[in-house]
């Protein structure tokens, strides 16, 4: 549904297409318990709609009109509110996606789909991986911070404090990588035989009805710009 | 210990289809090390953003780790780690970043390349190198950034972008030379954090990685 809806956002028309297709999950997103994702969307989108507003929007060329104390021009502000509605939508959207994700799920899903399990693994395990590198990266800031290091003054200063608090962490993660390869190893998760799940996901008729439907309305979208 | 520690990162070679071999032999299986490796590179890639941003930074540094895994197991490795990196970043942030999926290949492959020609062997290589990832990397970010997002993507490239513009510069040459001015000073930066990492590791543990040890090679 995301991926359908991501690419409906640059098939669709604008700037009507994008900023309906923006409004649609506005009100999805609530409905499938995901709402956080609006908030979350915005603070990713705003300084993405002011810059598109000021480059586009304000200093465009061609035929302009008054908004305010703003002269703006007419071309750059319409492009500018496709984008927006685009970025609006496809953020949105995607992080709705990321807040109703269940790992194990996903790796149930993956092998009952007979998958390769290091592809779903990867995938999963860097997931879990982030959160534990920023968590390490922040201790690794408080204690380069304890010992004096200097993170302030010109960008020559700024930049020399990169190493310092880059190293420790790619060398910690470095040296960790032996003991993680014994434990895969011990597991089998490289090994390319199948698995069998224990718990499949079921895939119901009307998920399938869904996504067949989401389908065919990109397909019409795409013929529908080829044809128009 | 055991010794099915001491692998290197691909336990077998696999079809070797046409090109310069180092870039396009292909691994037949897995490897467990791989799957170590991966994840924490991914992971180093979005954590450095962090530091970044305490530093106050006009730079992303977010291919630390896709060029660490190229640098020590090879392109194959490097790409799925950038693309892992990328789609992680779409995953979390949106589907528009997945637009930038190709530079990540791009510098993956250009970072083994680096490697297998001892590219991370001292400072002046590193920056050499990184400036040349830069340069091809920032024209193909500078072509996505046009065509997909309009010259708007983020914060700092598209403050410069709008700084050139209001000086009167088109779009489109604002958007190429404030991709190729972030993009040459971040992949520099870049490939000297890896070469040093990659120097200060030692022999031991870097010997796991073949590619690795040529990387550094005097």
């Amino acid at each position: 549904m995301a991926l359908a809806i991501s690419m409906l956002a640059f098939l669709l028309p604008g700037p009507r297409g994008p900023l309906l297709l923006y409004a649609v999950t506005l009100v999805a997103m609530p409905i499938a318990g995901v709402g956080r994702a609006i908030r979350q969307g915005l603070f990713i989108c705003l300084p993405l709609w002011f810059f598109l507003f000021l480059l586009h929007g304000v200093l465009g060329g061609g035929p302009t009109f008054g908004v305010g104390p703003f002269a703006l021009s007419r071309d750059g502000a319409e492009l500018a509110l496709t984008q927006a509605g685009r970025f609006g939508a496809i953020i949105t959207v995607s992080l709705g996606f990321y807040h109703s994700f269940d790992a194990s799920r996903f790796l149930n899903a993956a092998a009952a789909k007979r998958w390769p399990l290091h592809l779903s693994y990867l995938f999963v395990a860097t997931l879990h991986a982030v959160p534990a590198f920023l968590a390490r990266t922040a201790s690794i800031l408080e204690a380069q911070r304890a010992r004096g290091l200097r993170f302030g003054g010109g960008p020559v200063a700024r930049a020399r404090a990169v190493l310092p608090l880059t190293l420790p962490l790619i060398l910690g993660a470095l040296a960790e990588v032996d003991e993680r390869t014994h434990a895969l190893d011990m597991r089998g998760v490289a090994s390319t035989r199948l698995r069998t799940p224990l718990m499949a996901p079921k895939d119901s008729v009307l998920d399938r009805v869904v996504r067949w439907l989401l389908w065919l309305t990109v397909g019409a979208a795409v013929v529908w710009r080829m044809v128009g | 210990m055991d010794s099915r520690n001491h692998r290197p990162a691909w336990p077998a070679r696999g079809a070797a289809v046409w090109g310069p071999p180092i870039l396009m032999e292909l691994p037949s299986s897995v490897s467990a090390r791989l799957l170590a490796l991966i994840p924490p590179a991914v992971a180093i890639n979005v954590a450095i953003g962090r530091i970044v941003a305490e530093l106050h930074l006009p730079v992303y540094l977010d291919a630390v780790g896709t060029v660490l895994v190229s640098a020590l197991a090879g392109p194959v490795a490097g790409i799925v780690t950038g693309l892992i990196g990328q789609v992680l970043t779409a995953f979390i942030s949106g589907y528009i970043w997945l637009a930038f999926a190709p530079i990540q290949v791009i510098v993956a492959l250009l970072a083994a390349g680096a490697a297998a020609r001892a590219g991370f062997r001292g400072v002046p290589a590193s920056l050499a190198w990184g400036g040349l990832v830069g340069l091809i990397g920032g024209v193909a970010s500078a072509a996505i950034s046009y065509v997909a997002f309009k010259g708007v993507t983020s914060g700092g490239v598209t403050a410069v972008t709008t700084i050139l513009v209001s000086l009167g510069l088109g779009l489109a040459p604002a958007v190429t030379v404030s991709s190729l001015l972030t993009d040459v000073a971040d992949k520099a930066i870049t490939f000297l954090i890896v070469g040093v990492a990659l120097r200060s590791l030692p022999v031991r543990m870097r010997g796991r990685y073949p590619l690795g040890q040529r990387a550094v090679r005097r």
